[in-house]
């Protein structure tokens, strides 16, 4: 053994194939190993994307929001907006509430049992809000109210 | 040579030839690599878009659910107490499927000038399908005066997001419920307790003059001129709007013997509290209680016929529909002063 060894050693002429071989594997190991990184971090990016998207898709489609009541004070220039969350899915909150297509982005939110303020309506929870604002008598308003997830009901008030 | 023998001999070489074998191995290799890969990936989203599929079908069956909720109304009233509070009562029939739960009651009343509302929550009431639930709720609305004609109108909430309406009904001052005057006296009534007149003494009323303070009184000035109001309700059976033209007047006679000599009030138009010459039509809607202007004018009865007391005749016509609407209310009397 130990003369083999020293015969592949003495021999000159084998060393420079067995680097060759050796730096080559080391190229293709390296080469190999970066783009399996890439493809995992890309297919890691993609399904974490793609699972935001399912997810938010999933939320939306359970939110439902009921208008159970909206009433407006011609004498205050002031409309209250009664809501219920019949959906599957809690924490519906309030983004924006477009009246006759102008937004009002100052929604406080009220929950209907208490009086309390609430970011939020879980399921089955009713809530309301106050917008002060100048309705035209004699017509009907849309009333449009966007959920923090992006869902958006409509419902008309005739003054 | 069989081909048994050859294919044989073929396969020898090959394994005997061990130069490429490596790309053999890398190749196999590196398409594991990538399968694996893709295979998760793939498992992943499909395990997703399973998902997606479920809440889509668990959404649709919500909402079929919501949908086949069915409820039927009978036997709604409402009565009135002196300090605002209104009872509601109904008899509901689950006719649909599923059972029903009713988590919160409105009401909203409302009169010619003002209106209210107030909402109060439910407990225990779920209906099976095919029962029926006995409502009775209490619910106290500020500023309600039980002597005036009020109408009502309250609706229910279920769990699943669905508005369920009672019948709105009219009721009069301490709570006399109105619902067939059709085929009584006639499409419309009065509010009597509601009559009331505005005094603008013995001056010109000009278009655009303000209506003055309203005297609730059946005493009339026999020389000044007035404007009278009347609070008129259409209930007419077929629940259309009734529209008077200017041929409506309110009129009286003196009965005293020579003295006969009747006095006349143009409907009239009075808008944001302010009198306008000109009248072209005045809608009633169905249930709803509406003010009626009459003049100005005055009785300018002869000195000798006073004081006198004289019937009132309400005169209204118009349409209602395309066809034609005429009725008189004569249940008034008014007290003429010198």
């Amino acid at each position: 053994m130990r003369s083999i060894i020293s015969k592949v050693l003495k021999n000159r002429r084998a060393i420079s194939p067995v680097i060759a071989n050796l730096i080559l594997i080391a190229a293709v190991i390296g080469v190999g190993f970066a783009a399996l990184v890439w493809a995992q971090s890309q297919s890691s990016g993609y399904t974490t994307q793609y699972g935001s998207v399912i997810s938010s898709d999933i939320s939306q489609l359970q939110e439902r929001v009921v208008f159970e009541y909206i009433y407006y004070d011609s004498a205050k220039n002031n409309l209250t907006v009664y809501l219920m969350n019949s959906g599957t899915i809690g924490n519906v909150g309030v983004s924006a509430v477009y009246v006759d297509n102008t937004p009002n982005s100052t929604i406080a939110l009220r929950l209907l049992s208490t009086g309390a303020p609430a970011s939020s309506l879980n399921s089955t929870q009713e809530g309301y809000f106050s917008i002060s604002t100048i309705l035209a008598p004699g017509k009907d308003h849309p009333i449009k109210i966007v959920t923090r997830r992006g869902s958006t009901f409509v419902a008309t008030v005739a003054t | 040579m069989l081909p048994r023998l050859r294919h044989r001999k073929t396969h020898r070489r090959l394994i005997s030839d061990s130069r490429g074998f490596s790309s053999i191995v890398g190749a196999i290799f590196a398409v594991l690599v990538m399968f694996s890969l893709i295979s998760t990936v793939f498992v992943w989203s499909l395990s997703q878009n399973t998902l997606y599929n479920n809440t889509v079908r668990q959404s649709n069956e919500a909402d079929l659910d919501r949908s086949s909720e069915k409820v039927q109304v009978f036997n709604t009233t409402y009565n009135a107490y002196s300090n605002g509070n209104v009872t509601v009562s109904a008899q509901i029939q689950n006719t649909g499927p599923s059972s029903v739960q009713f988590i919160t009651a409105w009401l909203y009343v409302s009169n010619a000038s003002w209106n209210n509302y107030n909402w109060c929550k439910l407990t225990n009431a779920s209906v099976q399908g095919g029962s029926v639930f006995t409502l009775n709720v209490n619910l106290t609305v500020s500023g309600l005066n039980s002597t005036y004609t009020h109408s009502f109108a309250s609706w229910l909430i279920t769990a699943r997001g669905n508005v369920v309406s009672l019948q709105r009904t009219i009721v009069y001052g301490n709570n006399i419920i109105v619902s067939q005057t059709t085929q009584g006296i006639g499409s419309i009534s009065m509010d009597f307790k509601q009559s009331r007149y505005y005094d603008f003494g013995s001056g010109y009323v000009s278009n655009g003059t303000s209506l003055p303070s309203s005297k609730n009184s059946y005493t009339i000035p026999n020389s000044n001129n007035t404007i009278l109001a009347v609070l008129l309700t259409n209930y007419d059976n077929t629940t259309q709007d009734i529209i008077l033209n200017a041929n409506s007047y309110l009129w009286i006679i003196t009965p005293q013997a020579g003295t006969v000599k009747p006095a006349a009030w143009n409907i009239a138009n009075v808008t944001n509290g302010k009198y306008i010459n000109s009248f072209s039509t005045q809608t009633l809607q169905y249930g709803k209680p509406t003010i009626v202007y009459f003049g100005p004018s005055s009785p300018s009865f002869a000195s000798s016929a006073l004081p006198t007391v004289v019937p009132v005749f309400i005169l209204l016509f118009g349409k209602i529909g395309t066809n034609d609407f005429g009725q008189n209310i004569p249940f008034i009397a008014f007290y003429i002063s010198s």
